[in-house]
């Protein structure tokens, strides 16, 4: 790798320290400034939610003190959360009291990464592949039915299109299961049995997301292709007599590199519809558990899974540039900034 | 005169009047669909997840509340929440890259390094988080939410569009003739971006809908009234998709889906009538 790709990395590295940082500081603020003072509301709350055990009540009250760092200065205050936070230190649970925040969290993650990853990763590679098909076929009527259709599509909240494929395939047709991961009663584990449930299960959630977050891409990249199309290597590789099929290619290519950069900006929007698709699935995963979290007003979960959901987006558009950085060959030959 | 002429081609584009078409037809049963149909959403009957009849046109939930009286409510709320929110991220959006693109150097930098750090964080997530805290949140809250964190991509497409049209000729002479900032902005800048705003307008409409919604699933939509994200938020709270009450979470979705999808159908029309590049044969 040459020195010019690790100084762009290094950069795009310090600015989402940077980030995470503000981040850090917006959760760390918040329930300082927004009106009607939260956190007395949850000292009160907190005997209606914790079992009706005045011991553990008392000690996550002064968990919770100690952990809003109540009594000391602000800044003191500030210091201990970012460096905590950046430790990975998130505090105790006050629903599921005396758990630590980070040892819920952890264990959800994998579920929702293996659903979210594939489907993200599907939905763009078909998108792109559809967007530019339509792009070839400009102006006839399979260009024109895929964009009516992607444009329809993309507009479907993958929650709702999960709904429809539950109500369609789980209750009407009666063939796939509608809720979970799993069958109650199946041990998680490397058996058969268990992975041809799971994989019964994932169908309706993952299939949901692909198909709704697929038409956004398919139009972007139709465009894209069109752009390209119309510039002047196109006109020139065509001038001196080039195959359509390899101008094609050269095209496609340069096409998806700002599909790239898409991808790395609509993650938070596609985490945040995939959340919402693993609570109608009652998919047990972290959409569900910060659902579990508000609805029990569990404050430090909600901050916790708030870093860890910043941390990761952070994390994977860092992979996103780093996998730009290696196909793009301005970066790779330090032509862009 | 010159409205006329710019708007011509548009009516004669398909997409823009389908588009259009639909959305009028949503945005009419959203004003007066509650004014002709006078019956009270929050009602509670003693007909309770009753399918589509005569009574009730759309049938009833699970508190016997009439379903149809709910949808003309919801679009009516759901409409609001879009256009407020756009309307708030449009105008930080313009102000942050108008000012970067005019003043430059440290200003510039600054804003960019803000636009930079918020359109890296998930606006859906900080919405969700700034929601959490709040105990009662109206309908111009959950908008005001919305609205805070979407301007980012439009603020750094309005700076590279007025930065290309800083460097052309009349802008020159107009700072040579010792034009003010804001003259400057007024008469030589903001027409050559209002197409595109219009077209980023209608897009923040679809992602106030859209992010209410979402939202609302989540349990931290608007506390008082009745949106689109709302009633999906009964119908999972009821199990009715589980319980096949059809009537009950598939209009509220189709109307989310028929409202951003005609915004969208407008949005790409426009593009094609003023984009030359894209511009069919």
């Amino acid at each position: 790798m040459s020195l010019k790709v690790l100084k762009y990395l290094l950069r795009k590295l310090l600015f989402l320290l940077v980030t995470y940082i503000v981040a850090a500081t917006i959760v760390f603020i918040l329930p300082r400034v927004v009106p009607g003072n939260p956190l007395s509301e949850i000292l009160s709350n907190l005997s209606r939610v914790a079992q009706a055990n005045p011991e553990a009540i008392e000690a996550a009250e002064r968990e919770l003190m100690k952990q809003f760092g109540i009594g000391k200065p602000w800044y003191s205050q500030y210091v201990e959360f970012v460096t905590k936070a950046l430790r990975g230190d998130l505090g105790t649970s006050i629903s599921f009291y005396p758990r630590k925040v980070i040892n819920l969290i952890v264990p959800v993650i994998p579920w929702t990464m293996i659903l979210l990853l594939p489907a993200t990763l599907v939905a763009w590679v078909l998108g792109n592949l559809l967007g530019a098909f339509a792009a070839y076929k400009r102006n006839t009527w399979m260009d024109k039915g895929v964009l009516t259709v992607s444009l329809i599509i993309s507009q479907i909240p993958y929650y709702w299109l999960g709904m429809i494929f539950i109500f369609f395939f789980g209750v009407k047709l009666n063939i796939l299961p509608v809720q979970g991961a799993y069958s109650q009663g199946i041990i998680p584990g490397p058996s058969w049995s268990f992975l041809l449930d799971a994989f019964k299960h994932y169908i309706l959630p993952f299939s949901s997301i692909v198909v709704s977050a697929m038409g956004g891409w398919a139009i972007g990249m139709r465009l894209m292709v069109i752009y390209e199309l119309g510039s002047d290597y196109a006109a020139f590789s065509e001038y001196v007599g080039m195959k359509d099929k390899r101008i094609f290619s050269y095209v496609y290519r340069n096409s998806l590199l700002p599909q790239i950069t898409g991808l790395a900006l609509s993650l938070g929007s596609i985490l945040g519809g995939s959340l919402i698709t693993e609570i109608v699935f009652n998919y047990p995963g972290t959409g569900y558990l910060l659902f579990k979290a508000l609805t029990t007003l569990d404050y430090p979960l909600i901050q916790g899974i708030f870093v860890i959901l910043i941390a990761s987006i952070y994390t994977a558009n860092f992979i996103v540039d780093f996998l730009y950085a290696i196909i793009d060959p301005r970066i790779r030959l330090g032509q862009e900034e | 005169m010159m409205f006329a002429i710019m708007f011509r081609p548009l009516l004669r584009n398909r997409k823009f009047i389908v588009g259009l078409s639909i959305f009028t037809i949503f945005l009419v049963l959203g004003i007066f669909g509650p004014v002709f149909y006078r019956v009270d959403p929050t009602d509670m009957t003693w007909d309770y997840e009753h399918p589509p009849s005569a009574k009730h046109p759309l049938g009833t939930d699970t508190y016997g509340r009439d379903v149809l009286a709910q949808l003309f409510n919801g679009i009516r709320s759901s409409l609001y929440i879009g256009f407020l929110s756009a309307v708030i991220a449009i105008t930080i959006g313009s102000i942050i890259g108008t000012f970067s693109a005019v003043k430059r150097g440290i200003v510039d930098d600054l804003l960019m390094a803000v636009t930079n750090i918020v359109l890296t964080t998930p606006f859906i997530l900080i919405a969700i988080l700034i929601a959490s805290y709040m105990k009662v949140r109206s309908i111009e809250i959950v908008a005001l939410i919305l609205g805070l964190f979407q301007w980012p991509w439009f603020a750094r497409a309005i700076r590279a569009q007025l930065m290309s049209v800083m460097s052309r000729e009349y802008v020159y002479l107009s700072i040579l003739a010792g034009y003010s900032d804001l003259r400057l902005i007024l008469e030589d800048l903001i027409p050559t971006i209002a197409t595109y705003s219009f077209m980023s307008f209608v897009l923040f409409i679809n992602g106030g809908i859209i992010g209410e919604a979402s939202l609302s699933l989540i349990g931290l939509g608007p506390t008082q009234g009745i949106s689109l994200g709302i009633m999906l938020q009964w119908a999972v709270l009821m199990e009715a998709v589980r319980r096949g009450l059809w009537w009950w979470f598939v209009p509220p979705g189709v109307a989310i889906v028929a409202i951003t999808a005609s915004l969208l159908v407008i949005s790409t029309a426009m593009d094609e009538v003023f984009n030359p590049r894209l511009r069919e044969e």
